[in-house]
């Protein structure tokens, strides 16, 4: 909001410069966020300035000059000078409800408008003065003729908007507060039509709308250069109405900017008096206030208790009481000693919407006394911290391992385009739409990380990086689902860089299972890969993941494969680009049941040196490595530790149609040595049942 | 015809072979090539003496095994001195490329998150993790926004089509992705009493268009203590011990009065500024400041939300864009690079 520092120095006498002023206001609380020069048009003898301020939401009543000027009072210690300002005295609020009154105004909806005051005056339309034309133009307002500008001279000045209609041209010469009525239009100030909702309150005549209460006048009742005589409104609308009114129909104005923040509830009335003194000052009008006014009741004030003891437990820190009773008197509160010792009362003044309990007291004395002046402190700890979730932990060990392995973490957007998601998710039913996505492009929760991470791929591929490990830890969400956290691996190019030592070879489907053990054992579980058709994958180059709990359970948690190249294409990745494995694993379920990290328990180290034989087999080229591992594991006895397949040939010496499988098997005992003997009785119980079972030859 | 095995010339070949051997492992390959079991030379050369003239069979076999004797006596003479001396190995050209550890890295917005939260837990901070999608009593009603308030403007809401899940248990269907993760405090508070000390750190979204300096997707952590004596003088201590361990021991922390509706009172924190320590620069607008974080003392109705006594106890909180600070601190200039994931540009974190 724009402050003409001239304007404001009517209202408070204080010896700065603009650009101090600009500093100890923002100090306060309200940033400035520009300074700028006050147009050669406005002449004044002191410094003056257009200081360029943010108020914050809570504090619609320095939406104005008076307010601000207010603040800066109670900063530099000075009186608000009010004098000369035409208040009203008690005696001039007249309430004149004629009978002969030529408009009658009617409250249909007492909730959304609990006060409307209105009155009627003859106008002389023209341009106003160069002075008050001058003034609006600073601060962004467009002159349109002397009665409009007055209006918006007092909203800028004292906070109230208001409205001048054309009395003519209101039907019946009636004022009606009521709902929209289904299937109303109105043409407002600016020209546009605006199909009117029922919830949405309207200030009608006798026939149709002529306002949008709160936001914006209609076109039909203008005061035009031919207008005689006004009538004039001034009102209290309700914050939670006039803002979704102007959400509803995207038009947010001045107006509508302070009845949505919350406007003064006397206000209507004082506002209305200093309109007609304006316009007479002005020469718009002379008539003399004849004012309709709709509240009935009076209005309470609202009042707080406040204990000197609480400030010092807010803020840490015993502020003098003088200096609280003085802060709180020139923000506009009347403060008396209460009975009880180190304790007020306060009432808190009409325009401050936001004052309702002692906290937001304590913030304006905390405020007005500065944070810089708090001291440091630190907060006692009376209880031992609880440690985090392993959880945290898990993730945090995860990173390491992959980023020890040679993949680089991405982090992607959470919302991908939905077509993409269509081909990663389960059932399309399943994806998660957004209701205001920014554009197509970032409609749909990722049912997967992988498009988000592939595109990452992509693009890193494209500028010329060649050899691409890459990993993201993050959310998927899925309808049914819910939310869930995965890790998706990605890679292509070759599996090491190059170097004079070795012949380089191309990454694969092996990488990817490394990576994913390694992973898996990080989270305790085993995990069991089946050969899966998933769309998105090479087929017979794509394998399920489970996590194998028993023999009869396993789970399934997620997939590993080659990408259908036509997919990486589609995304942008170069024909040439070779090949792209990847893999995704939900960990949330699973990482569930892990323990804490630091909860491990050892087994004593083996005393009993280990065995070691390798066996070489031919076994048809279509038969499992796993299935040969289980029979092996079957025939052999509990001696047998671990089964590495170490050679895979076919070719030369074995037959087609066939393959030579090398399996290391190591042997131990925990609790005596094994004898040659025995290792040889189970290698030939295990060559015995790969015979029979896989007709496997032995080579 | 058979061939007469040639004694001599195998010897003659055996001392060339010799000369060549320069290691203990040249070594053992010669040992092999003569003597082994299956495939040495004087096992061959025995063999072949069985399908020699009968007559000769004696005298050839004689001359083989003192072949083969002096054969052993040689290598294992030789085998003495090879193992005491190092000149003989190869040399090696030490300014070759070594073999590269191929190391993967961290997102930066990781390392800058890990990096808080040891800062955090080092003041005696848990750390809690919580849903992304939330429902809106936790993204904002709980926190003094019912709906209807000009503050949730501050920050634009991103909503689902429909609810994530049907039904949840409380009847609060999960229909927005988080703006803050102040939820997760509003959680942990329903389910704890008094005190507390908990960071929440995580992804958090605003429908902000992606520019130089806003991202619809980025990190934030909040940090919220409660207890019965806890106070805004608590607050400016531990933000100074947090910001100059964040930054450095020379940062100046200023707290600014400003609102957020679920603390009150509320502020701005800023630090000197990184670029030019204070002096005033383009970056911080020559006011030789930077915005870094918001705070303040927790609200009342944020205590009533969820059944603690406003009166017994006070608190504060503070959230934090890790985005923003690592642009600070890692000199970024657009904040989108965070989310491209160029190698480029992670590749630059050596950790």
């Amino acid at each position: 909001m724009k402050i003409l520092v001239s304007w404001l120095r009517e209202f408070v006498t204080i010896d700065v410069s603009v650009q101090e002023l600009a500093d100890a206001i923002t100090a306060h609380g309200f940033e400035v966020s520009s300074v700028d020069p006050a147009p050669p048009r406005i002449a004044t003898e002191e410094e003056d300035g257009i200081l360029d301020l943010e108020i914050t939401t809570n504090r619609p009543d320095c939406l104005s000059v008076i307010g601000v000027a207010r603040e800066v009072s109670t900063i530099y210690g000075v009186p608000l000078n009010t004098q000369n300002q035409e208040l009203p005295n008690q005696s001039q609020k007249l309430k004149t409800l004629k009978t002969d009154s030529p408009l009658t105004v009617t409250v249909e909806e007492h909730g959304l408008c609990s006060r409307y005051v209105a009155s009627v005056a003859e106008v002389t339309i023209g341009p106003s003065p160069a002075w008050l034309a001058a003034r609006l133009e600073a601060c962004d307002i467009r002159p349109v003729n002397n009665v409009v500008d007055a209006t918006n001279y007092l909203m800028l000045e004292f906070g109230h908007p208001m409205h001048a209609f054309d009395l003519a041209c209101l039907n019946g010469s009636e004022i009606r507060i009521r709902k929209a009525i289904s299937g109303e239009t109105i043409r407002t100030l600016d020209g546009n039509t605006h199909k009117l909702e029922t919830d949405m309150l309207v200030i009608a005549d006798a026939t149709q709308p002529q306002a949008i209460a709160g936001v914006m006048g209609g076109k039909d009742s203008e005061v035009t250069g031919v207008t005689r005589t006004v009538a004039l409104e001034s009102a209290y609308f309700l914050p939670h109405s006039v803002r979704r009114t102007n959400k509803t129909l995207g038009l947010s104005t001045d107006a509508s900017y302070r009845f949505e923040r919350g406007t003064d509830l006397t206000a209507p009335l004082t506002a209305m008096h200093r309109l007609h003194a304006l316009l007479k000052k002005i020469g718009a009008s002379n008539s003399p206030p004849q004012i309709i006014d709709t509240l009935s009741s009076k209005i309470d004030k609202t009042k707080i208790t406040l204990r000197h003891e609480r400030v010092k437990h807010i803020l840490g820190i015993d502020i003098d009481k003088t200096f609280i009773v003085n802060t709180l008197s020139q923000l506009g509160f009347s403060v008396t000693t209460k009975s009880v010792d180190h304790q007020w009362d306060v009432t808190v003044p009409s325009f401050r919407v936001d004052v309702t309990r002692e906290i937001d007291l304590i913030e304006e004395i905390g405020r007005h006394y500065g944070y810089e002046r708090l001291p440091s402190t630190f907060p006692t700890l009376v209880s031992a911290p609880t440690p985090s979730t392993p959880w945290i932990e898990t993730q945090r060990i995860l990173r390491r391992i992959l980023t020890g392995g040679g993949y680089s973490e991405a982090i992607t957007y959470s919302f991908i385009e939905r077509s993409v998601a269509e081909t990663f998710a389960s059932s399309e039913d399943s994806l998660v739409n957004l209701a205001n996505p920014l554009s197509e492009k970032y409609s749909t929760l990722r049912p997967s990380l992988l498009p988000g991470l592939l595109d990452c791929l992509i693009r890193n591929r494209r500028r010329e990086h060649h050899d691409l490990r890459l990993f993201e830890i993050g959310k998927i969400f899925q309808h049914g689902k819910g939310e869930r956290t995965a890790i998706a691996i990605t890679l292509t190019g070759a599996a090491h860089s190059k170097h004079w030592s070795s012949d380089s070879r191309n990454t694969d489907f092996f990488d990817i299972k490394g990576i994913i053990n390694t992973i898996c054992q990080t989270l305790k579980i085993s995990p069991h890969y089946e050969p899966a058709e998933i769309p998105q994958l090479i087929s017979r180059n794509a394998a399920s993941i489970f996590e194998a709990k028993d023999k009869q359970k396993h789970n399934l948690i997620g997939y590993a494969g080659q990408l259908i190249p036509a997919l990486a294409k589609t995304r942008g990745f170069p024909d040439t680009g070779g090949e792209i494995f990847v893999a995704e694993i939900v960990i949330s379920d699973i990482a569930h049941s892990t323990q804490d990290h630091y909860s491990l328990q050892t087994s004593p180290i083996p005393r009993n040196p280990s065995m070691v034989r390798d066996l070489a087999v031919v076994v048809n080229e279509d038969l499992r490595a796993d299935k040969l591992r289980a029979t092996i594991r079957e025939a052999a006895t509990e001696t047998l530790i671990s089964i590495n397949e170490f050679d895979r040939y076919s070719g030369k010496g074995v037959p087609k149609g066939h393959v030579s499988l090398a399996f290391r098997l190591t042997f131990q005992a925990a609790e005596r040595t094994l004898t040659d003997l025995e290792i040889q009785e189970t290698i030939k119980e295990i060559i015995q049942q790969l015979k029979t079972v896989h007709n496997a030859q032995l080579r | 015809m058979t061939s007469t095995p040639n004694i001599n010339q195998l010897k003659t070949k055996f001392f060339s072979d010799l000369e060549e051997v320069r290691t203990e492992r040249d070594l053992q390959e010669l040992r092999d090539a003569y003597l082994g079991r299956k495939r040495g030379a004087l096992v061959a050369l025995l063999k072949s003496i069985s399908s020699a003239p009968i007559d000769r069979r004696p005298s050839l076999g004689k001359q083989a095994n003192e072949l083969k004797l002096e054969i052993d006596t040689v290598l294992s003479e030789r085998h003495k001195n090879i193992s005491k001396r190092t000149d003989c190995f190869n040399q090696i050209d030490v300014t070759l490329a070594g073999r590269p550890v191929e190391l993967g890295r961290r997102h930066p917005l990781t390392i800058l998150r890990e990096q808080l939260e040891l800062i955090f837990t080092g003041l005696g901070f848990e750390i809690l993790h919580g849903p992304e999608v939330e429902d809106d009593y936790h993204n904002f009603e709980a926190l003094n926004m019912p709906s209807e308030h000009p503050a949730r403007d501050m920050q634009d809401t991103l909503y689902l089509e429909n609810p994530l899940v049907s039904e949840q248990a409380n009847g609060r269907p999960p229909t927005l992705l988080r703006t803050h993760t102040s939820g997760m405090q509003i959680r942990y508070m329903e389910d704890h009493e008094p005190p507390v000390r908990i960071i929440a750190p995580g992804l958090v979204y605003r429908r902000d268009n992606p520019d130089l300096t806003h991202s619809p997707m980025f990190q934030q952590i909040e940090g919220l203590v409660v207890g019965e004596n806890v106070s805004m003088s608590d607050l400016k201590g531990i933000l100074e011990v947090f910001l100059r361990n964040l930054f450095d021991r020379e940062t100046q922390v200023m707290l600014r009065p400003s609102f957020f509706p679920y603390t009150e009172p509320s502020a701005e924190v800023f630090i000197t500024c990184v670029f030019c320590h204070g002096s005033g620069c383009p970056v911080c607008k020559k006011t030789g400041w930077l915005e870094i974080l918001g705070c303040g003392m927790v609200h009342p109705a944020v205590f009533e939300a969820v059944g603690y006594d406003p009166e017994r106890y006070t608190g504060w909180a503070f959230g934090l864009g890790i985005d923003r600070v690592a642009l600070l601190k890692y000199r970024i200039e657009d904040i989108r690079l965070f989310y491209e994931n160029d190698l480029r540009l992670l590749e630059q974190f050596p950790y």
